[in-house]
């Protein structure tokens, strides 16, 4: 295959990418199968460390040795601190790291010092691990093209912009977010090919998800989801470590980094060993600087963890009666993540499903494996079968209202795409300005739920209380990324108004990071901005000729011609060296093929609700 | 304004066929969703886009009974909302307050078996509710706009008994995990 490797012009292929909290893999299809990439140790998981040592940046197993000799310059479980806030407490407990609080001015997000003058924010070390990935897949199958993302279903909107900027920021074209349960599903469901309603219990690193989801020829259905996004295996470490310490008399703000660092990598150790040993003993240094040896029972350890069990459980059962279903519904259960290899994690599954759940695929690479399908689907050429997946929002997204209480737009399990709107008006006379915050959450109060934006809409006359008229939509794409637009109607005057998250970068800061990571010379901008439209143009002509070749039928005389010599610009101008030649023969084609376009997807409308005529649907639309 | 039962292709009624309305749902996302229109021009992916988006919100107001039933009074011409549907009765007021004081009282004695019986007076008043519905908009017949107005009243009977059936629920989550 090396001609394929070098051969600049052989087809950029599809990938799929799991970014896990401990580790990460990356798969393709490849033969009609999916198939996990190995680097040449034939090793498959990548472990998600960034270790940052002066100009050197390490990644995976090389950093994780470096983890325990310098603790707060090596990244670890990065996933934990996506989307999250600067100034959040809670996340400063998270690892043993230097944060840095953001400067007046800056983006609310964590920053870690790597260096004396340099810090990076979790996208940044993200986009590390992807690159890494990256890497690992080109050697493997010569040129990447688009690739999918998996993120657990229980990620708010913060945390996934900050993964899309992740891959954004390692030259990723990313194709979709794509949550990790319904990944896993779609691994299994093309596997089995089989109908029916599954749950997917998926207790990874340092996330929890449970998803039940409806199989139903080719179209994946999420009925509901729920979780938490900060529960996982890390928390089982965490339990041992912290019972080792107290054993050994230490005091949890006295240790220092590297032990701290050692105590987690030993409790890991344990909790690997204990699934088959009833014991585990390690020789470990006690605060009074003695070594002694310290033992811990499997019985111990699953008591440990009851709580956090039990945490899953609940989540588990909303789960169900979201979806209006009970246990003996189920037609299976699936496994997802390595923390699913615990005994007592598996028996605790099978006490609240009622049912032995299925192993049959690596629960550590199945998330992989169903993203690399979706790719494949999506960009690719190599799967006859054509599933579709219906996904849907893990939180409902509302708008604060009076008295600190959230007007909930979009409820939980919403399926997407989606857009809704909303309508309020002002409260006093002569108001001029409205404060939307736009939150996600199940609590009743703003102050209990994430913020995700918060703006005000300007410019609004002077008018008497409650004669203005809002109208406020939210609109969340198919990777569940959120968009708000607000408008004043009474007065004819439209705003809209484009969301700066209050957790994130915005596109600014990440073009920024861009330009500074790569160093780009005005040369280099163009290029890659060539090499963009050229993917994005031959991308909607395979489009067209297939819309051309199953079609034809609905083509208007002399329609086709105009087409044709729009596709042969778009093909020079692909040929050509302009950027702006590309996007301006993309457009052309566009306004060609837009009549056919719309008589197609008429046709798709009334092909999907049976026996009813086109005329009729216009008139409903 | 957008017609859910249209949009999904069933008939227009407050009982539905809920299975079929899925199917249909279900269907439709096959033919419109996003992915299907990856390598289109982007005006047709946008349209799909925006179709896929309505379809959904289409489901989203069929599959719940408060929802269905403000957008049926919509089409039938009368305006939702707080400030046009009519003042609650007193004699809905007192039997709100006592329905709240009960299940309080249940659930600071942790008393599962009197939020039960709560839960059930609650469940046949929405079943008659439902009813009442049913008759004002089925697929024969569909209530004109002065029938509509005359019965807005309805609408915050329905909203306060499916908020009081959450209340319920959480209470019973509450004594589950109590239990566990």
């Amino acid at each position: 295959m090396l001609l394929e490797i070098f051969d600049p012009t052989a087809r950029p292929r599809p990938i799929g990418i799991d970014l896990g909290t401990t580790h990460s893999l990356v798969a393709a299809v490849r033969n009609e199968r999916p198939e996990v990439l190995l680097d040449c140790n034939q090793e498959a998981l990548v472990p998600s460390i960034v270790a940052y040592d002066g100009e050197e940046i390490i990644v995976g197993t090389p950093a994780k040795a470096r983890a325990a000799i310098h603790p707060t310059t090596t990244i670890v479980s990065v996933k934990r601190f996506m989307g999250r806030g600067g100034d959040d407490p809670e996340t400063r407990r998270m690892g043993p790291y230097e944060f840095v609080t953001p400067k007046d001015g800056e983006a609310n997000v964590v920053r870690f010092r790597v260096g004396r003058d340099e810090t990076v924010t979790p996208v940044e070390v993200s986009s590390e691990i992807l690159l890494e990935l990256k890497r690992r897949a080109e050697d493997e199958i010569g040129t990447v093209g688009g690739v999918v993302i998996t993120v657990p279903a229980y990620f708010d909107d913060a945390q996934r912009q900050a993964t899309k900027d992740a891959g954004r920021l390692a030259g990723l074209d990313v194709l979709r977010l794509l949550n990790e349960p319904t990944a896993a599903a779609l691994a299994y469901g093309l596997d089995k090919k089989k109908n029916g309603t599954f749950a997917v219990y998926d207790l990874g690193g340092g996330t929890f998800d449970v998803t039940i989801l409806l199989l139903d020829d080719g179209v994946f259905q999420v009925k509901s989801t729920g979780g938490d996004s900060a529960l996982g295996g890390d928390d089982m470490d965490q339990a041992i470590a912290h019972f080792f310490a107290t054993t050994l008399g230490w005091e949890e703000t006295k240790m220092p980094p590297a032990f701290k660092r050692l105590l987690l990598d030993t409790a890991r150790t344990a909790k690997h060993a204990l699934t088959d040993a009833e014991t585990f003993t390690v020789d470990l240094p006690t605060a009074a600087g003695e070594t002694r040896a310290v033992a811990i029972t499997r019985a111990h350890f699953e008591e440990l963890i009851v709580g956090l069990l039990e945490r899953t459980g609940k989540a588990a059962k909303r789960a169900l009666r979201d979806a209006e279903l009970a246990a003996k519904d189920l037609d299976g259960v699936i496994l997802v993540g390595g923390s699913t290899r615990v005994p007592a994690v598996r028996a605790y599954v099978k006490k609240i499903f009622e049912q032995e759940p299925l192993v049959d695929l690596d629960p550590d690479q199945v998330v992989a494996l169903g993203a690399a399908i979706q790719a494949e689907m999506l960009a690719g050429d190599q799967l006859e079968e054509q599933a579709l997946l219906l996904d849907v929002i893990p939180l409902s997204l509302g708008i604060e209202v009076g008295g600190g209480v959230v007007d909930k737009i979009l409820p939980r399990n919403t399926t997407i795409p989606t857009a809704a709107r909303a309508s309020y008006t002002t409260q006093e006379d002569k108001q001029t300005g409205f404060e939307i915050h736009v939150v996600q959450g199940e609590r009743e109060l703003a102050a209990d739920c994430r913020s995700l934006a918060r703006f005000t809409l300007r410019g609004i006359p002077p008018m008497a209380a409650g004669m203005a008229k809002l109208e406020v939509t939210l609109r969340v794409n198919a990777d569940g990324l959120l968009d708000v637009e607000a408008k004043e109607l009474t007065t004819g005057i439209e705003q809209t108004v484009s969301v700066k998250p209050t957790y994130g970068l915005d596109d600014e800061a990440v073009e920024k990071m861009l330009m500074d990571a790569i160093d780009f010379g005005e040369d280099d901008l163009l290029r890659r901005r060539l090499a963009e439209a050229r993917v994005e143009g031959q991308r909607i002509l395979r489009g067209t000729e297939k819309a051309l070749a199953a079609d034809a039928a609905l083509l208007e005389e002399g329609e086709r011609a105009g087409i044709d010599i729009a596709m042969a610009n778009l093909r020079a101008a692909i040929e050509g060296t302009e950027p702006s030649r590309v996007t301006a023969a993309i457009e052309s084609l566009d306004k060609a093929t837009n009549p056919f376009a719309g008589r197609r997807m008429n046709r798709a409308i009334a092909q999907a609700v049976e026996g009813r005529k086109l005329d009729e649907i216009e008139k409903g639309v | 304004m957008l017609d859910p039962f249209a949009r999904l292709g069933i008939p227009r009624g407050f009982a539905i066929d809920r299975k079929a309305a899925e199917k249909n749902h279900r269907e439709l996302s096959r033919a419109l969703h996003p992915d299907r229109y990856l390598g289109a021009a982007p005006a047709e992916r946008n349209r799909a886009l925006s179709e896929a988006a309505d379809v959904n919100e289409a489901w989203r107001i069929v599959r719940d009974p408060i929802r269905r039933a403000e957008a049926l009074f919509r089409l039938a011409g009368a305006t939702v909302g707080e400030t046009s549907e009519p003042k609650t009765a007193p004699s809905f007021l007192m039997e709100m307050m006592e329905l709240r004081e009960s299940l309080d009282e249940a659930k600071s004695r942790k008393d599962p078996s009197a939020v039960t019986r709560v839960s059930a007076e609650v469940d046949s008043k929405l079943a008659t509710l439902e009813q009442r519905f049913a008759k004002l908009f089925s697929a024969e017949r569909t209530a004109d706009a002065h029938e509509a107005g005359a019965a807005l009243g309805l609408l915050g009977e329905l909203r306060f008994y499916a908020r009081a059936k959450e209340t319920i629920r959480e209470i019973q989550e509450a004594f589950e995990d109590a239990g566990a």
